[in-house]
């Protein structure tokens, strides 16, 4: 049933005599796969040849909804044995394969690492958000960035509301005008649990850890970076430009069972932009309270909101986003692919990597209880809670942050 | 010292021809004026800001004497009285405003014998049985609702410390007493402060009129350390200890929303022209100050305020040590900012205040006690009522995770205070959890 929204994909008809472009899927989850559904649901020849996981059971269990016929696109699937790599340097022998465009969908702690390799070997690259969990990542996806323009690579990233008609229509009027000049900003993301993977006994630390991602802040980078981070990069977007600083405040007030790791549950983060400008940000992961997904600009003039589903515009010049609307999951590889094709390259690059980083000068601001400024968030180092290796093994450093305690 | 009953007209003479006879008195005959002259205070709850509260009543007027006091604990009465003995503050000034070493000091205008101060639950009926012209109400802010009734019915002027209720119950109480104080011409003012501040009041007229346009929106932070804890004694009981701990219990702060930043949401509510928000939302938690001392409190609060026009106000407020401090309020307007805290708009209509500065705890009292003498009422009732009110509804958002409208927070059933003071009624209630914390 799940899978019902596929059922009648009617793929585009290949229009040109072009080689098929080959791409790889590295990181088999749920959001990898839809990924890997979406590329090979755009136009011109494309195929799924290479994927890799940690671990192979994902992979395969990946596979097999591909190869579904009900997805769609089982066609294009041509993932042969020799392709299929698992393990911690599985994303590395994808890059190294014949393939000419990744998918990276792991979780957020590997993702900087892989783009840089993924750049590096020529690759065009779907970079899902977030690109880093710390200023180490950051600034890794940064040189990435920059290589990859100067290698002219597409470097598309998973911030789909940039993809999304209703938010471009907003940002176009925005920057018309509409709402006069930006004077203060609110975005959320306030919503209930998600998913969580109950340990077995066969389990290391390492791999209860990385199959439970989410609640560790060096897989994740706390939901305030793997998850808001979509609404912060609004603001960002219409902002044109990055915070320079952040004050916060947040805990973890229910979710506190040690098998949610280490991340918080709340955030609320006051962001300050070059020009004085704040940006109000709050983000929660806990059931049964008033949930939030939106992004608010407070103008001179009027205000915009915009909450995925409608975009509206109040003031002198009143407004609502009448369509049509768009699956932006689908649009970002529809622009990636074409623009792949037409050989001018799209980069979201810098983008991504300074949403991403906005969100972890918040985290530091919350964890920590200080004021952070851009320049030490992006100097920050690999997050300490980083393990030394990649091996299946004991893992014990992650404590929850408390905010005003002495580094 | 005259009976009491000798003087049923006092109040009377003091709201009339008191004002002029007195202004007209030279100070050099202070000490050879009536007794009927005199404005005597009485002080229920005498902590810091109590005393504080005294001093400046004894610095307002020459006339004023503290005559009564009332707490829960006599070692605070003591020491109270001993400070005011010690500390003689600032000389007391004549009507031209300068020192006049004529005027009685504060020290010899105290005049509480033992008889005078009383302890325990019914203080406040015996300060407010005695022959006091005023009455300071600064306990723990949960006993508000029950003193301001007892005072009004008293018919006593008051000065009301913020904030004057913990939960709406409460506060209804309060909003009802403060309708009775107007219909009996008592002067109510409020210990929120900053309304006597003659900068905030430049800076909010500015404001009001158009000088930053249109309100757009607001941003108030009160970000600052942990607080006093007084410990516990063997000999005190649950009630005693939750009573000298009363930051950290609900029944008696309301939680530091309520207590500490309910100055700066009144300020988000003095630039809206005291029409109250229509809803809001929040989050917080207790993420450093865990200890079971430390009662159930949050140690912090995120809320956003709605009004009806959609101008958003963004409230924070934090009690942390070690983390960054930020005490500040900002005012967006559609043609300029205003720093209101540093008393400047910038924009299409650059202001800064220029006036002269004061101290605003004194001014509180200068005025109280002018209006008392001029037989003028001030009533400070609806703007601390809707203060607290938005105090009260931001804690009901963070605790339940739900958004809390100015009407479901009117309707909020939730009476905080305890059945009795036996120690089996003190439990301590458990740190809300959004989500699973009821709106009651």
């Amino acid at each position: 049933m799940a899978t019902a929204a596929f059922a009648h994909r009617v793929l585009p008809v290949h229009q040109s005599h072009e080689a098929p472009l080959r791409v790889g899927l590295i990181g088999c989850g749920g959001r990898g796969t839809g990924a890997a559904a979406q590329a090979l649901s755009t136009a011109g020849p494309v195929e799924l040849v290479a994927m890799a996981d940690l671990f192979a059971e994902r992979l395969q269990g990946s596979l097999r909804s591909l190869r579904d016929p009900e997805q769609g696109v089982h066609e294009r699937v041509r993932v042969d044995p020799e392709h299929i790599f698992t393990g911690f340097d599985a994303a590395e022998k994808l890059i190294a394969s014949d393939v000419d465009v990744v998918l990276l969908a792991t979780p957020p702690h590997f993702r900087a690492q892989h783009f840089a390799s993924a750049v590096a070997a020529g690759k065009h690259v779907f970079l899902e958000k977030p690109v880093a969990v710390d200023g180490h990542g950051v600034r890794m996806a940064l040189a990435a960035a920059e290589l990859a323009r100067q290698k002219k690579l597409s470097v598309v990233c998973g911030l789909q509301r940039h993809y999304q008609n209703g938010y471009r229509a907003t940002m176009q009027r925005i920057k018309d005008g509409a709402i006069g000049e930006l004077t203060a900003a609110r975005c959320a993301w306030n919503t209930g649990f998600l998913w969580h993977k109950e340990r077995k006994a066969d389990w290391s630390d390492m791999e209860w850890q990385v199959r439970n991602w989410l609640y560790f802040t060096w897989l994740s980078g706390d939901h305030i970076v793997e998850q808001h981070v979509h609404n912060i990069d609004v603001i960002n977007w219409a902002k044109g430009g990055h915070p320079v600083k952040a004050c916060g405040m947040g805990g973890r007030q229910v979710r506190t069972d040690p098998k949610f790791g280490n991340i918080f549950d709340h955030h609320a983060v006051r962001f300050e932009y070059a020009d004085g400008m704040w940006m109000f940000s709050e983000c929660r992961q806990i059931e049964g309270c008033q949930n939030d997904v939106s992004e608010h600009l407070v103008g001179t003039r009027g205000r915009a909101h915009m909450d995925s589903e409608r975009w509206t515009i109040e003031g002198q010049e009143s407004w609502t986003h009448q369509g049509p609307n768009n699956n932006p999951y689908q649009t970002e590889h529809d622009e990636l692919f074409a623009s792949i094709r037409e050989g001018r390259a799209l980069n979201d690059g810098v983008m991504v990597a300074e949403s991403t980083l906005t969100a972890i000068m918040g985290r530091m601001a919350t964890y920590s209880g200080r004021e952070v400024t851009w320049q030490e968030a992006l100097e920050s180092p690999l997050h300490p809670s980083t393990p030394a290796s990649y091996v299946f093994g004991p893992l014990a450093n992650y404590p929850v942050a408390v905010p005003g305690a002495k580094a | 010292m005259l009976p009491e009953s000798s003087v049923p007209d006092r109040r009377t003479f003091l709201t009339t021809a008191g004002a002029v006879a007195l202004s007209a008195t030279a100070f050099g005959q202070f000490s050879t004026r009536s007794r009927r002259d005199e404005i005597r205070v009485g002080l229920v709850g005498c902590g810091g800001r109590g005393t504080g509260a005294a001093v400046n009543a004894l610095n307002a007027d020459p006339a004023v004497r503290l005559v009564a006091l009332g707490d829960w604990f006599p070692d605070r009465i003591e020491r109270a009285l001993a400070g005011l003995m010690e500390d003689a503050g600032p000389p007391a000034t004549g009507p031209d405003g300068k020192p006049t070493s004529a005027a009685p000091s504060i020290a010899e205008r105290v005049d509480v014998p033992p008889e005078r101060r009383f302890v325990g639950q019914d203080a406040i009926d015996r300060v407010l049985a005695c022959d006091i012209d005023i009455v300071i109400l600064a306990t723990s802010p949960g006993f508000r609702p029950a003193h301001m009734e007892k005072a009004v019915a008293a018919g006593k002027h008051m000065f009301v410390e913020k904030p004057v209720a913990v939960d709406t119950p409460g506060l209804i109480r309060v909003r009802k007493a403060c309708e009775a104080a107007a219909a009996k011409q008592l002067v109510v003012v409020s210990g929120l402060c900053w309304r006597y501040d003659y900068g905030m009041r430049a800076t909010f007229d500015a404001v009001h009129q158009g000088g930053i346009g249109t309100m757009r929106a607001m941003q108030c932070s009160y970000l600052t350390g942990s607080l006093w804890h007084h410990g516990r004694k063997p000999e005190w009981s649950e009630a005693d200890y939750q009573i000298r701990n009363w930051l950290y219990f609900n029944w008696l702060s309301g939680d530091h929303l309520n207590e500490q930043a309910i100055h700066s949401l009144d300020k988000l509510l003095w630039a809206r022209q005291d029409q109250p928000p229509a809803k809001v939302t929040a989050m917080g938690g207790r993420q450093v100050r865990t200890d079971p001392k430390y009662g159930h409190i949050y140690d912090h609060f995120s809320a956003v305020y709605v009004w009806p026009d959609g101008v958003k106000g963004f409230a924070w407020c934090r009690q942390m040590d070690g983390c960054k401090g930020d005490v500040s309020d900002h005012l967006f307007g559609s043609e300029g900012v205003c720093d209101v805290f540093k008393h400047t708009i910038r924009g299409a209509r650059e202001w800064n205040y220029t006036g002269p500065s004061n101290n605003m705890y004194q001014t509180e009292w200068d005025e109280l006690v002018a209006a008392v003498r001029a037989g003028k009422t001030i009533n400070n009732g609806d703007y601390m009522v809707k203060s607290t009110m938005m105090a009260i509804m931001g804690r009901m958002a963070a605790y339940t995770g739900q958004e809390v409208t100015w009407q479901q927070a009117w309707e909020s059933q939730e009476n905080l205070f305890p059945a009795s003071f036996a120690d089996a009624d003190m439990k301590v209630a458990p740190v809300a959890m959004p989500g699973i914390t009821k709106f009651v």
